[in-house]
């Protein structure tokens, strides 16, 4: 029951001021169509504190992100995270997507992930459903940059998908 | 040496006038606009200066503002997490107008259940829902945490008209307040306590629930007097949330009563401290003041631990007194460990203090009120000795807040004791930040809730110089590996991401906080960051600080508006920064400088196409002149890297001869090499170019054209270098000081970089 009020009441109220702490849900992915290398490049921003507490309510309570150790369960509980909540279908077939890794930046972690041996795109979609379980009012970004167009989707819980095509 | 550099470059110049005019002639008939220039002068978005705010920036010959000095009784029913107060106002109307009625502000209304707070938020339906989520969001009232307000009343106890809108009462008086005059009434209220952790709240309890106890941190707790003054009027913009506050200064004297078990403190200085601390207490607080380098403990972890267990039935009163302050806020718990230590600042001194739960530790006994003593004297060096007796820091989980004397702050170890430097470093940031909001905006009170960033942005400013020091005073704070404090916000660099990010979701930083976007870097990040590279980079330190200090102190305990300190910053350095506060302040362009192109020329005394063609034109002899060949065009060969054009050419010989001593030549260095740079600026901001041009033997030297080299073309700007030895490299902003979002153009020749996605793969490779 805590849980599940703390959770509500984070969800209404979020968006209150706090001094230093971010205020809002929000993660910001860029993907990039790289013809020479036939790769599409994913690079997806979560704030780390959102990341974490994430990665601790559904996979173990005691990690903690950024330790400047090696994080190589953390790394693939995040992959595996990541891969079930961003699905990319490319010329109408689902993409298989591949974890590179992930950097922190100030109080990001960046991660990357790749699809590979695409040699042409007449359609991509993407669904982006990150953090859509840990916050109500989670708003994912989306940036593609695919054959010299430029789109933004900002993906919500209600409308997780977005679809270009050329 | 001077007249020859000066014939050079004037005949580079000539040929890059000549291409410009050619240019010019086949455009199409144009259109007239208006001024549109980066330099143009602010005074379409300035007020005009009057009585009031004078144009220097300081407060004008008329300067006013209103005071309201406050009585309360306060008593908070712990049982059942309730706040009653009763309290006297006495307003001051120090204006020149007479006021039909005044306005005070009932911010906890925020969170009454009839609050429009959650009706701004956008929302949707979910797919799916859990049982508590659609019973609260659905079914329930909800937490009814608004003020019941029982009585208005003047000072004789008629009870007076009042009519509340939202968060704002309006108070009718018998008679309107006349000019000089002064209104005494009192408001007896009470309002549910809200927990501030798992509801979001700057004030509130946190509840512990393994000794069933509260930590209470409360502030914006009590009607407080909203501000009438030159710019708005009666201060009529809600609270909403997320904004902040508006408010007078004046003197309070406050009675806080609580269980007989807790340990309180505030706003203001503790009258009756021999009556609320224990004789144990009150030694160890006597030491604490004689304390300069460790903190003293006055209520250990121990003592805490014990007064967990029990509850007290009994009641103390903790009486508190503050002169000119703004607001009011105090902590109290049964579970607060207490410790001091004395700072010095120049002269007088001031207490630090921290009041932490034991989850706090080890993190909090260790460096919270080292952080507190250090940031008021890095503050106290950049604005104003300090002013007030003490500052304190307390801790409440997930939140960091700032009131006088007084503030709220995160950071918070794990069960077992062990944090991350992630949350270490934010613990210290906090501190420092909240602390430092002593000087921005409690002392130099801004209107917080039209402008965000003249308390958030300056204050992020002062928090990065004094995360600096702190790293250098205590260095054992510092992890291992790292040679200075790892601030967030202040370095250049760190605010490109945002700056350079999609223009969707980016507001100027002149915008009403509520209204904008990416809330943290608009009015925290970029304005901070903005005033570090004015320090910097734009001003040099000297002028700068003295300016920014010359700001503080005019608008000490008085209310200063945007223009106040864009004025005041011009006013006492003699730097026009209209175009710095234009660009940076009411626009959202970015800075992106870059070399455009590179010419590299050698100089010859064999005569080249068009000097040849000038020498007959105008009748000068060919021998009279130098000239410029490309490197690579057809006029160019290999004999002339090595060409001595002093050696070579009587009439430049003759000249030395005739106005050089034989001592200066032979100082002079003889140009060998001549470049011709064009820079061009894709982003919209300008700034300074900062050039470093790096030799062939191994030598740089960096040079800095200012800002206003764009005056007359935003697009180009070109630059010919005469230079003995060879230039292999030129990069703009060489130690990116500049903010600029696209590093990938600044340098000849051109880097080929790899991206961001391509870097990282390669480092994992590897």
């Amino acid at each position: 029951m805590k849980i599940i009020k703390s959770f509500l009441l984070l969800a209404i109220i979020a968006s209150l001021a706090f001094v230093s702490a971010h205020k809002y849900y929000v993660s910001i992915t860029k993907i990039e169509y790289i013809s020479e290398k036939q790769s599409v490049q994913i690079i997806t921003r979560v704030f780390i504190d959102d990341f974490e507490k994430l990665l601790k309510e559904r996979y173990n309570n005691s990690i903690v992100l950024n330790t400047n150790t090696k994080e190589d369960q953390i790394d693939n509980y995040i992959a595996s995270y990541l891969l079930s909540r961003i699905i990319i279908s490319i010329n109408g077939k689902e993409s298989e997507i591949k974890f590179i890794g992930k950097e922190y930046d100030g109080d990001v972690v960046q991660c990357y992930l790749e699809v590979e041996n695409i040699d042409k795109i007449s359609s991509f979609k993407i669904e982006n459903k990150v953090l859509f379980d840990m916050f109500s009012d989670q708003k994912n970004i989306v940036r593609l940059k695919i054959n010299d167009r430029t789109k933004s989707f900002i993906l919500i819980p209600e409308n997780n998908k977005g679809m270009l095509n050329f | 040496m001077n007249n020859l550099k000066y014939f050079v470059l004037s005949a580079l110049f000539v040929t890059v006038g000549v291409f410009a005019q050619q240019d010019q002639e086949k455009k199409e008939p144009q259109q007239g606009h208006k001024n549109e220039n980066k330099f143009k002068q602010l005074y379409e978005e300035f007020s005009t200066p009057n009585m009031y705010r004078a144009a220097s920036g300081a407060p004008g010959s008329a300067y006013y503002q209103q005071q309201a000095d406050y009585k309360m009784d306060l008593v908070l029913d712990d049982v059942n997490a309730k706040l009653s107060g009763f309290e006297t106002i006495t307003y001051t109307n120090n204006s020149p107008d007479v006021l039909n009625y005044l306005w005070v502000q009932l911010d906890q209304n925020m969170r009454a259940r009839d609050s429009k707070t959650p009706l701004i938020q956008g929302s949707g339906v979910s797919p799916v829902a859990q049982i508590g989520s659609y019973a609260n969001d659905y079914m329930g009232e909800g937490f009814d945490g608004g003020f019941n307000i029982e009585e208005v009343k003047d000072s004789n106890g008629k009870a007076l008209q009042h009519m509340i809108n939202r968060t704002m009462m309006r108070v009718e008086m018998p008679k309107p307040l006349a000019s000089g005059a002064q209104f005494s009434f009192s408001i007896k209220w009470w309002y549910n306590i809200n927990d501030h952790v798992n509801g979001r709240g700057r004030s509130g309890y946190e509840y512990f629930k393994e000794d069933d106890n509260r930590a209470y941190v409360i502030a914006q707790f009590y009607p407080r007097m909203a501000v009438y003054n030159d710019v708005e009027g009666w201060q009529n913009s809600q609270f909403w949330g997320r904004d902040e506050f508006a408010l007078p200064f004046g003197d309070f004297d406050v009675n806080i009563t609580v269980p007989a078990d807790h340990v309180l403190d505030g706003t203001g200085v503790l009258t009756n401290r021999k009556e609320v601390y224990s004789k144990t207490m009150m030694k160890r607080y006597e030491k604490a003041m004689k304390s300069f380098d460790e903190p003293v403990v006055i209520v250990t972890q121990e003592e805490v631990v014990a007064a967990e267990k029990t509850k007290s039935t009994k009641t103390k009163t903790w009486k508190l007194s503050a002169k000119n302050v703004r607001d009011f806020g105090f902590a109290t718990s049964r579970r607060f460990i207490l410790d001091m230590m004395a700072v010095d600042i120049n002269g007088s001194i001031k207490m630090a203090v921290s009041m932490y739960p034991k989850e706090g530790n080890p993190l909090w006994e260790e460096w919270s009120t080292k952080a507190v003593a250090s940031t008021l004297k890095s503050y106290s060096r950049m604005t104003f000795d300090y002013p007030y007796h003490k500052a304190i820091s307390v801790h409440a989980k997930n939140q960091g807040m700032e009131y006088p004397m007084i503030c709220w702050n995160y950071g918070r170890p794990d069960a077992e004791g062990n944090y991350s430097d992630r949350t270490k470093f934010g613990m210290m940031s906090v501190i420092i930040h909240e602390v430092g909001h002593n000087f921005f905006p409690m002392i130099v009170n801004s209107d917080e809730r039209q402008w965000t960033w003249m308390d958030e942005g300056l204050n992020t400013f002062v928090q990065y110089v004094a995360e600096q020091d702190f790293g250098k005073w205590y260095p054992d704070a510092l992890s291992s590996g790292q040679s200075s404090y790892p601030s967030r916000r202040g370095p250049a660099a760190n605010i490109t991401r945002y700056m350079g990010g999609d223009q969707n979701y980016i507001a100027s930083i002149m915008t009403k906080g509520l209204n904008t976007y990416q809330f943290g870097n608009n009015a925290y990040g970029k304005p901070g960051t903005a005033l570090n590279i004015l320090r910097e980079t734009v001003m040099g330190e000297d002028l700068f600080d003295y300016a920014f200090r010359e700001y503080s102190k005019r608008w000490m305990f008085k209310h200063p508006t945007p223009e106040d300190f864009f004025r005041t910053m011009e006013d006492a350095s003699a730097v026009d920064l209209d175009w710095f506060w234009r660009g940076w302040f009411y626009t959202t362009d970015y800075v992106d400088i870059g070399i455009k192109d590179v010419k590299k020329f050698y100089v010859t005394t064999k005569p080249n196409k068009v000097g040849a063609n000038m020498a007959k034109r105008y009748g000068i002899d060919e021998k009279d002149l130098v000239y410029f060949v490309e490197e690579g065009s057809d006029e160019y060969s290999e004999g002339m890297t090595s060409e001595s054009v002093s050696e070579k050419s009587t009439s430049l010989k003759e000249y030395l001869m005739d106005n050089f001593s034989a001592a200066e030549r032979a100082t002079m260095e003889e140009p060998k090499y001549f470049y011709s740079v064009i820079f061009n600026k894709p982003g919209g901001l300008v700034m300074p170019i900062i050039v470093e041009y790096a030799y062939a033997d191994g030598t740089s030297k960096t040079e800095t054209y200012p800002a206003q080299i764009w005056r007359l073309n935003d697009k180009e700007a070109s630059k010919a270098i005469a230079s003995a030895k060879e230039i292999v490299t030129i990069t703009v902003d060489p130690k990116l000081e500049t903010a600029d979002v696209d590093t990938s153009n600044n340098t000849w020749p051109r880097e080929v970089k790899e991206g961001e996605f391509d870097e990282f793969k390669n480092k994992v490779k590897d």
